[in-house]
């Protein structure tokens, strides 16, 4: 009996041992509290790999996905992960600056616009070539090809992703006139996009289902092999009509776990990691050696309220709840290592439609006026509310804290109910969750956020699945499309924002930072707010320092 | 034995019939539309409407299902809508890569399992024995996901000796896809190789306490030879039965290890088809796991019969 109990003694030391010793690898377990420095830091946090030296020629650049792309076509695919293949494979006509508030020309070297707003006259460059294929040699890319990728992608794309074009003619060579059914304001934005990409025909039609494994464009590196949830391969462009790029090829692989990222950062496996999160971002932030990038995203984290049904359906209510939640320790507690800053407003400060004078007007953190309110309106002693997330660590966080909030602050009882993604966005999108949260990323035109989570049209959908209807926010917001001049949109859509907060619908929490890890040989590397990392255009090129 | 076998394979497809009928039913009863879930949280209505339309979910579910079959009985198991791909094409390339991880951590397991149950066996209530059984336990009761992180950790980023992600590629070397095996096998060998020491050890205790194996020392056998032929020899019926089982397991892949070193297998698949509710993936893995475990049952049996020419299906004679 006394030998068995020293046995399994020892064995307890030896396994507490054994535990302490890996205990340091995880330290980020230590940094527990929340502090609001790391939010600070963002600031002045680093954006851009510092060139050192001259360019050199060669090397693989390594970039890891959180997901695995799993089809390549630009009308099937529907995730961020294809885009950024799409988009180092392919060209577009027009895409965006560094900086996300100018579009320039890409293989469209100039563009005219009707005074109607229904003809866009584009000159197409004469020095674009397509990478060579099995059903085309990498012959030149005309007026016909876009004519026929942008005419493809109305018809067909998955995600409707140009249906403001009504069809388009050549009228030359290197001339083609695309004509919108409406005046649309954002038709040069829809073209930046992946899904309308300039792709050669002979190709798609000769590999028919099989184009999505097997994609050609022009951009400045070919794909070479793709191999479904592993890896894709591409390969120098030698005929690249914006530069040569300096890397011999790019390899995007899959690596799901965030923390295994950062490992994979550490050993070199990979260069660059996209899309780091919670422990693995301080990990980095405190190697020295693999650097991070990170800048503030266009993205918006939020709590919807159900503006139809349930106790959320009162206005009072809606602003008592705002009141009843301290925003800015919401997303020091959830984002404990500086990877968001707090928010007011359902657009990012990135977007041009932003208008910062509305943030005074959003009730600020005031427990003892919430509880006031919602006496008013009825519910002195609090009530019930069901709110549904999705199973991700930040969502739960941000749920367990609300619900402290609201029981503390206003005695309202909140159920959470966690889903996996599937479930949760059949709830969100019913109109049945009393209240639920998400988060919105996309173009930093004020129509990607406002006309999706807002207008009356996107009702049943999951932007706007808590029935969110005011005709004066669907009137400005309709205006804001007829018009191509962006300060007059800029207005409507203040109007627009105006209009929207008034009605309370909702806590925009936070916003989240793009975080990047990079390896100290990747040079001449720009962060961008939508998180798409850019490897050769007219003003970068990437390149690998020995 | 012949008749056995033959009987039992046709017992499979009424068994394959039944595990088709009831994932379908139970893949379009759990929430969740497919359209929405493969198009993303930024789809419009009239988006999601289409892509129902393309996938055929809004004909009468008898339809779909009387189609399914249709096609199934001519071997097609339908298409991916996340992938756009046919699902036997999909589950055909992964099933290497599963079978790859899987088949040595099991190998691994089943040796290293054996051995330490014989030896604890044999050393019932020494230290060995107290040591082995409770390493048992921590194994079986260690979280995986915490221990790939960690293996990680230590053999990647701190010691540079092995690969963190992925699963290498043959066209650098066989070397390298062994270098890049390493740490998944082993974490996926540690839980199999707890199982199997445990049921060796009881297994060989109960055989080794039996008439037939003091009969044999009694007649001045080896008791190196009476514990490693006899004794084993007839504890192997259990340790068989825990193989086949593990080895059928395979086939649904191995989630948490393939998620942390990011190897493409069967269980990544799978819970992607689920979180995508792709039903025709869904529904072609299951048949393919279901297949893969009334298959090595019946093989199981057939051993059973072999190890004992006592053991017989067909009823005394």
């Amino acid at each position: 009996m006394k030998r068995k109990i020293m046995v399994i003694l020892s064995i307890a030391a030896l396994l507490a041992g054994s535990l302490s010793a890996c205990g340091n690898s995880g330290g980020s377990q230590d940094t527990a509290g929340t502090s609001v420095e790391g939010t600070k830091a963002a600031e002045s946090a680093q954006t851009e790999t510092k060139a050192t030296g001259e360019p050199v020629e060669g090397g693989f650049l390594t970039i890891s996905l959180p997901a695995s792309p799993k089809n390549l076509d630009p009308v099937k695919y529907t995730g961020t992960y294809e885009s950024q293949i799409i988009g180092t494979v392919c060209d577009t006509l027009v895409e965006y600056d560094s900086g996300l508030t100018q579009i320039y020309p890409a293989v469209a070297q100039g563009w005219e616009v009707s005074d109607d707003g229904l003809a866009y006259t584009f000159k197409i460059r004469e020095d674009v070539y397509f990478h060579p294929g099995e059903y085309q040699d990498g012959r030149q890319l005309t007026a016909e090809d876009v004519k026929y990728s942008l005419e493809r992608s109305n018809q067909l794309s998955a995600m409707n992703r140009l249906d403001m074009l009504d069809h388009c003619e050549v009228t030359g060579e290197f001339e083609v006139v695309c004509y919108l059914a409406e005046p649309n304001a954002v038709f040069l934005t829809a073209l930046t996009d992946a899904g309308n990409v300039i792709i050669p025909k002979e190709e798609v039609e000769g590999w028919g289902e099989d184009f999505g494994t097997h994609l050609i464009g022009s951009g400045p590196f070919a794909l070479e092999k793709f191999e479904l949830d592993q890896q894709t391969t591409l390969i120098r462009n030698d005929q690249y009509w914006a530069s040569r790029p300096y890397l011999d090829g790019v390899v995007f692989k899959l690596v799901s776990d965030a923390n295994q990222a950062a490992n994979a950062l550490r050993t070199g496996e990979v260069n660059i990691a996209t899309s780091l999160s919670g422990e693995a971002v301080e990990v980095i932030r405190k190697d020295g050696v693999v650097e991070l990038l990170e800048m503030p995203g266009l993205h918006v984290a939020y709590i919807y309220f159900n503006m139809v049904k349930g106790p959320t359906a009162d206005i009072k209510v809606r602003e008592a709840l705002i009141k009843a939640v301290n925003v800015e320790e919401l997303t020091a507690g959830v984002y404990q290592y500086g990877e968001a800053q707090p928010a007011s407003l359902p657009l990012p400060p990135g977007s041009w439609g932003y208008d910062a004078s509305l943030e005074a007007t959003i009730p600020a953190y005031d427990p003892e006026g919430a509880k006031a309110l919602l006496a008013e309106a009825g519910y002195p002693d609090g009530f019930e509310l069901d709110l549904h997330i999705s199973n991700t660590t930040a969502r739960v966080k941000m749920a367990t804290l609300f619900q402290a909030y609201l029981e503390q602050n206003l005695g309202v009882k909140v159920n959470i109910n966690t889903s996996e993604w599937g479930t949760f966005s059949e709830i969100g999108a019913s109109g049945e969750a009393d209240i639920f949260a998400m988060s919105w990323t996309w173009y930093p035109d004020p129509f990607f956020f406002l006309n999706k989570i807002f207008h009356s049209n996107a009702i049943g959908s999951l932007g706007n699945g808590q029935g969110f209807n005011k005709p004066a926010v669907d009137a400005a917001l309709d205006a804001a499309l007829l018009t191509t001049d962006q300060d007059e949109r800029a207005q409507l859509y203040k109007t627009a924002l105006a209009e929207i907060v008034t009605e309370h619908p909702g806590i925009f929490y936070s916003n989240e930072n793009v975080e990047w890890g990079v390896t100290p040989d990747v040079q001449g590397l720009i962060q961008r707010a939508d998180g798409k990392v850019k490897i050769c255009t007219s003003d970068i090129n990437i390149w690998l320092a020995k | 034995m012949i008749k056995t076998i033959l009987n039992r394979c046709l017992q499979i497809i009424p068994s394959l019939f039944v595990v088709i009928t009831i994932t379908f039913i139970l893949t379009r009863m759990i929430p969740g539309d497919p359209a929405r879930a493969v198009l993303g949280p930024q789809a419009s209505v009239e988006d999601i409407q289409r892509m129902r339309e393309t996938m055929g979910l809004d004909e009468p579910m008898l339809i779909q299902y009387r189609d399914y079959m249709l096609n199934v009985l001519r071997g097609d198991f339908g298409k991916s809508y996340s992938y756009n791909k046919p699902v036997l094409e999909l589950i055909a390339g992964r099933i290497p890569n599963t079978l790859l991880l899987a088949l040595p951590a099991i190998g691994i397991a089943l040796l290293i399992g054996l051995v330490i149950g014989v030896l604890s066996a044999v050393n019932q209530g020494s230290l060995f024995d107290y040591v082995f059984m409770m390493l048992a336990l921590v194994g079986v009761s260690m979280p995986i996901f915490w221990m790939g992180l960690m293996l990680v950790l230590l053999f990647s980023v701190n010691l540079g000796w092995l690969p963190a992600i992925g699963m290498g590629s043959a066209a650098k070397g066989i070397g390298n896809v062994i270098r890049h095996m390493i740490l998944p096998c082993f974490c996926l060998s540690t839980i199999p190789t707890a199982t199997f020491a445990r049921i060796t050890r009881s297994s060989i205790l109960e055989s080794i306490h039996g008439d037939a194996i003091r009969a044999l020392r009694a007649r001045g056998i080896r008791e190196a030879i009476v514990v490693w032929k006899y004794a084993l020899k007839s504890a192997l019926p259990p340790i068989v039965t825990v193989l086949g089982l593990q080895l059928a397991s395979c086939f649904a892949g191995a989630i948490l290890t393939e998620t942390i070193f990011s190897w493409p297998g069967m269980g990544t698949l799978i819970v992607g088809a689920i979180d995508n509710r792709d039903y025709a993936l869904i529904q072609g893995a299951v048949l393919v796991i279901a297949l893969a475990f009334v298959v090595i049952n019946m093989i199981v049996d057939v051993v059973y019969m072999m190890i004992n020419p006592k053991v017989s299906y067909e009823g005394g004679k």
